[in-house]
């Protein structure tokens, strides 16, 4: 046998084999699928370092497979990551080619490229964070993404991924500059700023422009005074220590009565705070607000505002318009009375033209 | 009898048509003559530096403001509080100390020395002096044990006196925030931690799936709406909560495509539509509301719709803004197309990410 028949031979073969896998692929769809991995994790969501420029911080992270009977395998990748909106939810930036952002923490952070955890087990795996020592101050952030592989059958394959952010803050001086451009009640679940309520608000609520080139959390209190005096004092303005990312337009909520819990959280105590619906009276509440920013060693900076809200339910609405018909029927009839009793005869009625 | 009533009635008169004016008037004067009123000179270019902010540990800290009122200060008052706004109680940062605080070094306005002490409260005093200095003046006090909580920031809350112990009017005012920054573990609780599982089935709490990690929805009519669903629980004790985004692309098979609802509409057999959400559907019947008692986590607005389904990539599906226990998710996917889509199997792979939230 010649090479060149040999080759025709292979060729063809090859050819029926890919014919074949193609068919396959089309006529059972199904067929071939499996999962190749565990998709049960539990990883921590957040870190935060304060490193200086020419040092380093080494640290772990912890993953656990909650599954008793598959392994849990995990590729890890480091991310860029944004805002998405004015809320605290990170907006990933998962191409490949993304660009990297001015905040990008990339560059320093180091993360094993797989990690392959047994059922029901967890790994410790190294990670660190390496600050050269001409890095200007800032705040950094990336995001290290875990994820279980892909399912390669079904109409719909699925796939799990986790995401610890990580923080870090090079000390030094830096830009801080957060403006005010909303503040009064808030509605949690519609996400939204209202002036006229006819249901309470749970949640007071400011909105801040952070223009600086650091992560900022405010702190401070709000100072809510009813139109008859009361005030109440709101001390956790930032309970859950949120942060404006660079650039971002972030509404920190804070609740009008905060309701603290401990809970239990597998074989373990945490704390739980959240906004319940606070009892407020009808009418108009004035609101003003201290904030207080600044980083370790700069300027402690202030934002100060003032608004209100009214609170008016509809009950009240309608309480309140039948009280002034009634007040204006009786006071029309006590009128005209008077007037019948001074002038004689009965009351003036309007007269009707036939 | 009647005189009387006239003069009554010549009040009502007068009163029934001045009634809207004065009412109109008390409005303006209440609105002009309720202006908050402000007059108070603030310390500025205030700041806090920590040599070191590890959570219960002794270092130093500098103090640095400026000086605002061009007038003779003998004390200088520094409270360490939770808080920052003055007229509030203080409440102790928790295991702070300034008890054993010594002043090392100071600039600016200068003749200073610690005069009171106690574990939140300092008093610098001096011979009365006219301020001169227009620059921000400096203290550094040593011995000053942080406080061990790296939950909240604590605030120092300034003011100058002229009195030698701080005592009578005060001059100027102010505050600066810190903050202890890395960790000690607090035993009693978890760290934070954020548990996330998904296949066709999972268990409540995650201890078990059925490691089907796919879904075949039949074969493509334009009369009729493919189904499939798939299960997803969360739960995390971080404060700042969760976000659950829903990644992927289009229904595809080779160069035909059945792109996702941009916004949440009702199945249309007969047309190519690719949808999902995480609630109880009547039309077609498939998928289960949320399961799970803790409130705050829930299904976004777009995706909690019944018969309602949507499907952008990179949305956000399900969120909690702060603690939640457990809480498992039933998502419904459905699938129509057109009766000129070319032949195929059209698949896709939609990647759930789960992260905490800052």
């Amino acid at each position: 046998m010649g090479k060149t028949e040999t080759m025709k031979r292979f060729k063809g073969s090859m050819l029926i084999a890919i014919a074949v896998m193609i068919f396959g692929a089309l006529v059972l769809p199904g067929a071939q699928a499996h999962a190749v991995s565990s998709a049960a994790l539990s990883i921590v969501p957040k870190k935060n370092y304060t490193i200086e420029p020419g040092k380093s911080v080494n640290d772990t992270l912890t993953i656990r497979n909650l599954d008793a009977e598959r392994d849990l395998e995990l590729s890890l990748r480091v991310v860029d990551f944004t805002f998405t909106d004015d809320g605290g939810t990170p907006k990933l930036m998962l191409d490949e080619d993304a660009p990297r952002t001015a905040w990008s923490l990339k560059p320093f952070l180091s993360v094993p490229k797989a990690v392959k955890v047994a059922p029901n087990g967890s790994e410790t795996v190294d990670m660190s964070v390496s600050i050269p020592s001409n890095q200007g101050a800032g705040s950094f952030y990336s995001a290290i993404v875990y994820s279980s592989g892909a399912s390669d059958g079904g109409n719909v394959g699925l796939s799990a991924s986790g995401v610890t952010l990580v923080f870090t803050t090079i000390p030094g001086e830096v830009n801080e500059d957060l403006q005010l451009r909303q503040f009064g009640a808030y509605h949690l679940n519609k996400r939204q700023y209202k002036y006229f309520n006819t249901s309470a608000p749970d949640a007071l609520a400011y909105t801040l422009k952070n223009n600086g080139n650091v992560t900022a959390a405010p702190v401070g209190t709000i100072t809510l005074k009813y139109m008859f005096g009361k005030e109440q004092d709101i001390n956790n303005v930032n309970p859950n220590q949120s942060l404006a990312l660079i650039g971002q337009e972030r509404t920190f909520t804070a609740c009008i009565k905060l309701k603290t819990q401990d809970v239990e959280f597998y074989d373990g105590r945490s704390r739980s705070t959240s906004c319940t619906t606070p009892t407020l009276w009808p009418g108009y509440y004035s609101l003003k607000m201290n904030l207080f920013y600044g980083q370790n060693g700069n300027r402690t900076q202030e934002v100060t505002g003032a608004g209100g809200f009214w609170y008016l339910p509809w009950w009240f609405i309608i309480a309140f318009i039948v009280a002034i018909a009634a007040v204006a029927y009786y006071s029309s009839k006590t009128y005209r009375a008077i007037q019948a009793k001074l002038y004689g005869g009965k009351p003036k009625r309007k007269s009707r033209r036939r | 009898m009647h005189h009387r009533l006239i003069r009554a009635h010549k009040l009502v008169h007068a009163l029934h048509y001045a009634g809207p004016e004065a009412l109109l008037s008390m409005v303006l004067a209440i609105m002009v003559f309720a202006s908050p009123a402000s007059a108070a000179m603030r310390f500025q270019e205030r700041s806090l530096y920590m040599l070191s902010t590890e959570p219960g540990v002794t270092t130093s800290y500098t103090v640095s403001f400026q000086y605002m009122s061009q007038l003779s200060v003998g004390s200088v008052d520094l409270l360490f509080c939770d808080d920052p706004i003055p007229y509030h109680p203080c409440a102790t940062p928790p295991g702070m100390s300034v008890a054993n605080a010594e002043l090392a070094e100071q600039a600016g306005e200068t003749g200073f020395s610690i005069t009171q002490k106690s574990a939140n409260h300092l008093v610098m005093s001096r011979p009365l002096q006219m301020v001169t200095a227009n620059a921000p003046s400096s203290y550094t006090f040593t011995n000053i044990k942080n406080p061990t909580n790296n939950d909240i920031s604590f605030s120092i809350r300034l003011r100058s006196h002229a009195s030698q112990n701080a005592t009578g009017p005060q001059i100027d005012f102010g505050s600066v925030k810190g903050q202890t920054q890395t960790g000690i573990t607090i035993q009693t609780q978890v760290p934070p931690m954020l548990i996330f599982c998904l296949a066709q089935e999972v268990a409540y709490n995650c201890t078990g799936t059925n490691d089907i990690y796919y879904s075949n929805m039949g074969e493509l009519s334009p009369n009729s709406t493919l189904t499939a669903r798939s299960q997803m629980a969360v739960g995390t004790n971080a404060s700042g909560g969760f976000a659950i985004t829903a990644n992927g692309g289009s229904v595809s098979a080779g160069t035909s495509v059945i792109d996702g609802s941009p916004v949440p509409i009702e199945s249309r057999p007969g047309t190519n539509q690719f949808g999902l959400n995480l609630v109880a559907n009547t039309s077609p019947v498939v998928g289960e509301n949320p399961e799970g008692e803790y409130a705050n986590a829930v299904a976004s607005p777009d995706y909690s719709i019944p018969d309602k389904y949507k499907f952008v990539d990179g949305d956000i599906v399900a969120f909690s803004p702060n603690v939640s226990l457990m809480k498992k998710y039933t998502v419904s996917y459905i699938l129509n197309s057109r009766a000129d889509l070319p032949p195929g199997v059209y698949s896709t792979t939609i990647n759930y990410i789960a992260t905490g939230r800052f």
